[in-house]
Formats: structure tokens, sequence, C-alpha cells
């Protein structure tokens, strides 16, 4: 347009224009002077892409957003994280829980992860395929590797930090399998555990190596990797010849630019759905040394777990070090073992064989793995009642984790404490495991049907009254094996149990007259008698009676051998201890 | 096919060179807006996130009376400086039994009643001891001191002792423990 204008008369407000342009231009200088502005723009926009513009070319820059989105969720991470055995998995659990938008970002960087392995994954086949490894650029090749290792030092690091199940156990197998190595093996072991047992130390050690050394080398390592791409620049696709790649060849500002920022925010937007979809990163129950867990891998390890299945004993080295290792030593070795006269595929057979079966093998490996596991319903029901517990565990921690942390946090659950009360008074007179108690009835099966049947049959039995030594206790019930279960059913309808039958229950409540077990007890809820009110027995306010007080009227009376609770232990402890006792119905 | 309007090469390579322009500054602008895309997708969640304590206290708990002393331990005339044991929340912690601070337990007189002080000196938080010689408050810190009542009689205090809500429940003296913002003259509870 300025060359339609005629020259030599500028328009109204061109001085003015002119003016502010000079102004600005003279800060441009200002700042060209001290920053060397062009020269950044030059060497981070700068140079051209031999061939023209491609996706090919934006892997890398899309592993580097995915390492910057790593970097910046975990600096958020880090001001919330306590990396110590009783903070670690009560801090994640907040942070998951509890912290507005902590499950999104913790999200972010977890399937960021992921993400990034596989998109270096994706850039180093690239690599492979355009043979980008060829001279002069060798020792980027290398760097390359050196970065996607440093990456898995980063994953196995990091998934240790929440002290959950699955951090904690997968690695103690990795502690455990470097501890095998040959000579050097138990010393490595020590240090990366960071001490002679898995402790406070471990979590120090793999927090500052994951938050602190491992960015310093990666970002080492990137930086390195950037300047050796920038010397030799990109390689073209083998079908162009050096001439055609560079009539073809564009900027890179803003045409690759453009790719690698679409293909940046592609990346970026899978992770995030990944993030809300499984609302943030699992988190397993605290780790618990005294569980036994069934521990697997992440899911770039599986195929190298499925490896050591074929190797057992004194073999297992193979699978877990000299396997990988070879396979390791191939690849950084490939850019001097490949001697072909061209880049072009064709030309490099072995290669690309070679290539072929280590992805077809890992392929393999992790289907069956995978199949296996998917087959197994021991595998689907372990996965099972562990979600269901770490689903407690974090309900629990909502209340605050004890200063113990991790498993302590059970024990916020009622039933978990009554359990503890339970050892603390009750054990010393009452069995729980239907061996028997000392002085008491064992509450093991307690009001189940079995339970109540064994007591009527044998009310002075050593799992019933018996151990009370009672002067006049209960007589058995002799009757009619038809006449015993009406009782029995009687009995376990009064307890509340749903699935009563009523029917039968009835003819148990008319044969209580018959029997003359009215002699002994009413069941109206307000006649005392030698024995206790049989309304509303074994119902959850009457075992909360008899905690309280089992010497009561409507009871035991003056039979009762039990202590008073009321005066020893809060209301609420002893309704928590009656549901417990109550659950003893299904097994303890 | 042929254009039937003949155009001259000098201006098919302006055009061309137009067109070229244009989808620069097009790819610029759309690489400049993923940019900020990809940026925000990160840092807009991860601010909120570090900005959540605002949202919620992180840090709660003694906030029912508790026992500190009974009524005979505090002699006339003679401050008796308790700890405040009791739960406290801390961001994913919760404690049973905790110090969450300190009070100076006053009686003026025979006939007084006691009273309960924050050791926290309202200037900058220091704790202040009681000197025996001069009868007084001190802050180590900045030499603010009090009287018996709490008043402020010299230094940079901007308000005399925080009193405590101090209930007496048989023999058993309870105070309700709270902390207050710091240099200002007015006694506004934290949290």
């Amino acid at each position: 347009m300025s060359g339609d204008a005629p020259a030599g008369a500028p328009p109204a407000g061109a001085a003015a224009r002119e003016g502010r342009e000079g102004r600005a231009g003279a800060t441009r200088g200002w700042l060209e002077d001290r920053l060397g502005l062009a020269q950044l723009e030059q060497a981070f926009l700068g140079g051209t892409i031999p061939g023209g513009a491609s996706v090919w070319h934006g892997l890398g820059s899309v592993a580097a957003m995915l390492v910057v989105l790593e970097a910046v969720t975990g600096l958020f991470l880090a001001a919330f994280y306590a990396p110590s055995v009783g903070s670690a998995w009560a801090s994640v659990a907040y942070i998951q829980d509890q912290l507005w938008l902590g499950w999104f970002v913790r999200g972010l960087h977890s399937f960021g992860s992921s993400a990034l392995i596989v998109v270096a994954g994706v850039h180093l086949l690239q690599a492979l395929l355009y043979g980008a490894y060829r001279r002069p650029r060798e020792l980027n090749w290398i760097v390359g590797l050196a970065l996607l290792g440093v990456s898995v030092l980063f994953a196995l690091t990091g998934y240790l930090l929440p002290w959950d199940q699955k951090g904690y156990w997968a690695k103690l197998v990795e502690a455990t399998i470097t501890g095998s190595a040959p000579v050097i093996g138990p010393a490595a072991q020590q240090l990366i555990q960071g001490g002679s047992g898995f402790g406070n130390l471990t979590l120090t050690h793999a927090f500052a190596a994951h938050a602190i050394a491992l960015p310093f080398v990666l970002f080492g390592l990137i930086a390195l990797h950037v300047w050796l791409y920038r010397r030799h620049g990109p390689t073209p696709r083998w079908t162009l010849t050096a001439d055609a790649a560079a009539a073809r060849a564009t900027p890179f500002w803003p045409d690759q630019a453009a790719r690698n920022a679409a293909m940046g925010t592609l990346a970026i937007l899978i992770v995030a759905i990944f993030a809300i979809a499984r609302h943030g990163a699992a988190l397993e129950s605290p780790a618990d040394p005294a569980s036994s867990y069934l521990a697997r891998p992440e899911w770039y390890a599986v195929p190298l777990y499925q490896l050591r299945m074929y190797f057992e004993g004194p073999l297992e080295i193979v699978a877990t070090m000299i396997i990988p290792g070879i396979a390791t030593a191939f690849v950084v070795a490939l850019p001097f073992l490949d001697r072909a006269p061209s880049s072009r595929p064709t030309d490099r057979p072995r290669v690309m064989a070679a290539a072929a079966f280590g992805l077809v093998a890992l392929a393999v490996l992790a289907t069956v793995a995978l199949v296996k596991d998917a087959r197994d319903p021991a595998f689907a029901k372990a996965r099972l009642e562990e979600q269901a517990k770490a689903d407690t565990a974090r309900r629990l921690a909502k209340k605050g984790v004890p200063p113990e942390g991790g498993t302590a946090v059970f024990r916020n659950d009622p039933m978990y404490h009554a359990r503890e009360i339970w050892d603390e008074r009750c054990a010393g007179c009452h069995g729980l495991v239907g061996t028997g108690g000392d002085k008491g009835p064992d509450l093991k099966g307690y009001n189940s049907r079995a339970w109540i049947r064994g007591f009527l049959q044998n009310p002075d039995g050593p799992l019933y009254m018996g151990p009370a030594k009672l002067d006049k206790g209960m007589r058995p019930v002799e009757v009619a094996p038809e006449d015993l279960e009406a009782l029995v059913e009687y009995v376990y309808a009064e307890s509340g149990a749903a699935d009563a039958d009523m029917a039968r229950a009835g003819l148990g409540r008319d044969l209580l007259a018959k029997r003359d077990c009215d002699t002994c007890h009413d069941f109206d809820g307000s006649g005392e008698n030698d024995g206790p009110n049989l309304k509303g027995r074994g119902t959850l306010p009457w075992v909360v009676g008899v905690i309280a007080d089992a010497g009561h009227g409507l009871l035991y009376g003056d039979k009762n051998k039990m202590p008073k609770f009321s005066a020893k232990l809060a209301p609420t402890e002893i309704e928590d201890l009656a549901r417990f006792v109550l659950a003893l119905k299904r097994g303890p | 096919m042929r254009s039937r309007i003949a155009i001259s090469p000098n201006v098919a390579m302006a055009l061309a060179e137009k067109t070229t322009e244009a989808r620069r500054a097009f790819l610029a602008i759309l690489t400049g807006g993923l940019g900020a895309v990809i940026g925000g997708l990160a840092l807009v969640p991860g601010l909120g996130f570090l900005a959540s304590p605002l949202r919620r206290p992180t840090v709660r708990g003694a906030e029912q009376p508790l026992r500190v002393a009974s009524e005979a331990e505090v002699k006339p005339g003679k401050p008796l400086r308790v700890t405040v044991v009791g739960q406290r929340d801390d961001a994913w912690l919760r404690l049973d039994r905790v110090t969450v601070g300190s009070c100076w337990l006053v009686r003026a007189t025979d006939v007084a009643p006691v009273r309960a002080f924050s050791t926290v000196c309202p200037h900058l938080g220091c704790g202040v001891d009681w000197n025996e010689k001069t009868g007084k408050f001190d802050c180590p810190c900045h030499a603010s001191s009090f009287d018996l009542d709490g008043r402020c009689l010299g230094g940079p205090s901007p308000r005399g002792l925080d009193e405590l809500d101090l209930q007496v429940e048989g023999r058993d003296l309870l105070v309700r423990y709270q902390r207050f913002r710091n240099g200002t003259g007015k006694k506004e509870p934290i949290g």
C-alpha cells in the first residue's frame, strides 16, 4: 500500500505516527543494544526446515512442552507435598481430595508424565526411521536416549512419592532387583533406597532426585540436545535429495512453529481430558508393609515385568539386566553399527528389522501380561478390594490423619477404634475367634442363627456362659428339632435381622410359654425377671445397654458378672463397640 | 486453463508475496494463541490450586475452653504462666494433644477474679515475660511493658495484652485460646 502513495506527500497524521514509531523504535533500539533481542529471536525462532515444515519435525517440541507442563505442575505440587513416611500419603490425599483443583494439577502431572514417555518414544522411532542418528548426528542420538532414560528415572522416583501401596511395592521390587546385581548390587540398593531399609530417607532421597537433581540433569541435556539439533538441523525425509530438500525448505517461524503449537495443544488437551475423566491421578491406600499386595509396574514397564516371568531362579538376572542391557547397548551403539550407504529405510534392512522385532516383542510381552491379568478373577478381586480400601482410607483422611501417618488413618474408622477398645477392655473375658472366652461368651458369629442355636442347646457350654461360671444359669433347651428352629428364628428376629422368617419366628414366640421359657424370661420389654427380657434382644440399643450396665433389671440383673462400662467409656465409644460386636455376625 | 485477464508477472509476484505475508501473519497469531492455551492449561488451574489455602483455613483447633490450671494455683500478684494443650488440625494432620500456645493467669488482689492474658506481645508477636522486680510484664524483643491488668505502660506495643476468655468450672480454670492480629490497635481474632 505504501508503494501507491505519491512520494514526498505524506498524508496528515503521518508525522505524529512517525514520532510514535520513532519513540517505539528508540525503545526497541535501547533494548536491542542491551538484550540482543534479534539474536535471541534468531536463536529461538530462526532457521529453516529442509524439505518443508512437517508434524514429524515437531515431536521434540511437543516433548519439550510436556516437560514444561511437568515442571510447572510439579512446582505447584511441591508446595503442598511432604516427603516423610508420616506425611507423604496424607499430604497427597490432602492435595487430591481437599485442596481446590489439587486433583487436576496432580492429574496433569501424572498423565503428563505418561504422555511424555509416549511422545519421546514416537520421537525416537521417527529419528530411527529418518536415519537421524547417522553421521553427523551420532551424539545427538545418544543425548536423546539419555533424555529418555532421565524421563524414566523421573517416573521411577515420582510414583514412589505418594507412599501408597502401588508406589511402595513397585519400588520395593525395583530396589530388590537392583540389590540382586552382581558385586555392586547391595550397595546400589542401599543408595537408591537411601539407607538399610525402606523409610523416611527413601522418600527424602527420591524427592531430592525427582524435584531437584533430575530437573538439573534434564534441562542440561535438553539444552545440549537443542544445541546439537540447531547445529546440524533437522534430518529431511529420505525421499528428498539434498538439493530438493533445500529448494522446498520453509522457515521455522511460523510454519513449523504453528505445527508444533497445534500438536502441543492437542497433547496437553489429551492429558487434561485424562486428568478430568479419571479425576486426577490414582491414589491407592497407604503403604502397608504388613499387607500382601499384587504389585504391578507402570504401563511402560509391563513388558519387562512379563519378560521376567520366563526366567526363574538364578536366570532371573537375564530378564532384569542382561536382555535390557544388551538392547540398550545396541540402541546406543546404533549410529556406529549402521554402515548403510543412505538413510533410505530399504538400505537399512537390518536396522529396520531389529526395530520392528523390538516393537513387536514389547507389544507381545505387554499383551500377554495384560490378558493374563484380565482373565484372572483373583486379580480382579484383589483390585476391587484395594479400590475399596483406598476409598475408605481417603474418606477417613478427611477427618485428619494422625501424626504416625499412613495406615494410622484407619484409626479414624469407628470400627477400628472399637477394636482397640475391645482389645483393651473386653478381650480379657470374651472370645472373638470361636475358641471361647476366659470369663464370658465367645462372640464370634454373635446373633447368627448358628450362634443362637448353639447357645440354646448348651447355654453353659465353653463358647457361651460356661466360662462365666454362673450360679443357676440357663438350662439347655431340649425340644424337637423343628421347635428349636422356631425358637432360634424367634430370637433371630428379635435381633432385628432383615432376613428373619417371621412366620417361623411367630411359631417360636408361641412356644415360649409352652416350653417354660417364661419362667425366667419376659418378652414385653418391661418385665424384670431372672433372665434378660427378650424384647429387642441383640439389637443395637440392647447391646449398648448390656455394655453400659449388664446388671440392669431388664438384662442379667443379679446374675450379672460383667463390669458396668457406662462409667468407663464415653457413650459414643459404647455405641461404636456395640456396632463392632454386631458386625461379628459376619465374622471378625 | 488460461486466464482471460492478463496479469503482469510483477503484480502476480506481489500478490503471491502478499498471500504469503497474510499466511505467515495468520500462523504467527495462531501459534501465539495456541501457546496461550497451553500456558493457560498449566498455569490457571495451578495458580488456583496454589491459592486454595485462601479459600479455607489450613490450621484449626483448640476452639473449646481448655483446662489450664486449678484456681488455687494462681496467687495474688504472682502471675502464673501456663501452656494450653489441645487438639489441632494442621493441613492433613490431626494432632490430639499438642501445645497450641500459652497464657499468663493473673490475680491482681486477694479479692480480684483470675484473668488470662495471651503471652503474645501485640506488637510483633514475641512472648512477654513477668518481671518479678518491677512487677510488670516485659517484652524481651522491643521492650514494651504491661501492668497486671494488661495495660500497656510503655514501648511500641499498639495495645495492651490480649485477654482470653476464661471460665471457672469447679476448681478448674478453662481458657479459650485465640490468636490475634499483631501490630494494630484493634484486637482482631485470626482464623
